[in-house]
């Protein structure tokens, strides 16, 4: 039940007071789009959450697919063996994603009530980047449901439920901006591995639904920018903390490198999905380092408007930015 | 040109300056990382480890002109390997612009 607000008869007069607009809503033919510029949305053009979550709506409706549908499309008995291991891999990494959106859900809430009554704009960018995150939640349980659903009817070795269950693991909290870069480069990295995938493999339902994959991926990288200029935007969010994890992937033997790296950090906490990622012999290896080190490079300047073309100069950059 | 023991104790204070640690908490126990982001009330994760690296790192390139490369290794790795690993670099880049 919900209580009534002690202004409830002036909410009430004004309602009535209000013209109505329109009897039915107009049909939207205007493309739709990311707000890619949410700090000016909310503080100079005074939209409202109202109207950036319709933005999102209607976005995410434009682009749903059923993965029922893209799933039955695979026709079983051409997927090759390496393909069959791109499949499996990706079905594994894709289960960490839930946690991941469960806890940025809960994050972007809690940094959202705690800028109120002292950043309203911040605050707003906040409480539309926890809305947005039910879209990704929702999307990326196609990726993991039809790659897992895959596995299993090509008779893969089986996810058993304790794996399901550690690779739920929720991830441990962090400053929100870095949060947000992260997630960026992590869906920078899935997007270049399915986009690699989908060149590699032959059967043409496969390759559909990677490309279909790949594609939600730099959809959701896109937002993740968006959140993360907002921050640095609202010069609350110092941009030293993007150049934090940016240093953390790009670094010799950083998180670019995935599972590949010499040394992978055990970890009690969670299940990092790069790091789990196995290649196996006659495997096409998605390395493609210096595609995922580019668009990182791209990422930085959108979120900080500072530019830097190599791992050595984003470190010279943090180092400068962090200070003595 | 500061000999090996005023480098190690110049790094040791400013490490431990922006750990929000003493340095005989750090040192002289001989902390693992891990446990250093444990025990500081400023360090969540190893980003913040890292940003303590930096700091010190800074540090030495403003104040006595030695440029040390950041450090990547596993949170097991015990501090004073860290440190050594610090003295290598400093002392090598000290020697190089002495020669």
């Amino acid at each position: 039940m919900s209580s009534v607000p002690q202004n409830a008869s002036a909410t009430v007069r004004d309602l009535h007071a209000a013209p109505a607009r329109q009897k039915t809503a107009a049909p939207q033919t205007r493309r739709t789009e990311i707000v890619a510029d949410l700090y000016q949305a909310f503080k100079e053009e005074g939209r409202t959450l109202v109207d950036i979550t319709w933005e999102q709506q209607r976005l995410h409706e434009s682009r749903r697919w059923s993965v029922v549908e893209l799933v039955d499309a695979v026709t079983l008995e051409n997927v090759s063996e390496s393909d069959r291991l791109v499949v499996w891999n990706a079905g594994r990494a894709e289960l960490t994603t839930k946690p991941g959106a469960d806890r940025l859900a809960r994050l972007a809430d809690t940094e959202c009530r705690r800028w109120q009554g002292r950043d309203a704009t911040v605050a707003s960018i906040l409480q539309a980047c926890g809305t947005w995150s039910r879209y990704w939640n929702e999307e990326e349980a196609h990726h993991e449901t039809s790659f897992n659903q895959l596995a299993t009817v090509l008779g893969m070795e089986p996810i058993t439920d304790q794996t399901f269950i550690e690779f739920r693991k929720i991830f441990p909290d962090d400053d929100m901006l870095r949060t947000l870069t992260l997630l960026a480069f992590s869906e920078i990295v899935a997007a270049v591995n399915y986009a690699h995938s989908a060149r590699m493999v032959q059967e043409p339902g496969l390759k559909a639904l990677l490309k279909q994959v790949g594609a939600d991926e730099i959809q959701h990288m896109t937002y993740f920018i968006a959140f993360a200029k907002g921050l640095v935007d609202s010069g609350r969010y110092p941009a030293k903390e993007a150049f934090a994890v940016a240093h953390l992937f790009l670094r010799e033997g950083g998180e670019v490198q995935g599972s590949k790296r010499e040394r992978v950090e055990q970890r009690e906490t969670h299940v990092n999905w790069w790091d789990h990622v196995e290649y196996r012999e006659g495997m096409n290896a998605p390395d493609a380092v210096e595609k995922k080190e580019t668009l990182i490079f791209h990422a930085l300047k959108r979120i900080t408007g500072i530019t830097v073309s190599s791992a050595q100069e984003a470190e010279d950059m943090w180092l400068e930015l962090v200070g003595c | 040109m500061l000999n090996a023991e005023e480098l190690k104790a110049y790094i040791q204070t400013k490490f431990s300056e922006h750990a929000c640690l003493s340095p005989n908490e750090v040192f002289g126990a001989d902390l693992t990382l891990a446990a250093i982001i444990t025990r500081s009330e400023r360090m969540t994760n190893s980003v913040d480890l890292m940003e303590a690296f930096a700091r010190t790192s800074n540090a030495l390139r403003k104040e006595h002109g030695i440029r040390v490369r950041l450090p990547a290794l596993a949170l097991d790795t015990p501090i004073s390997k860290v440190l050594e690993a610090f003295l290598q670099e400093a002392q090598r880049q000290q020697e190089g612009r002495a020669a």
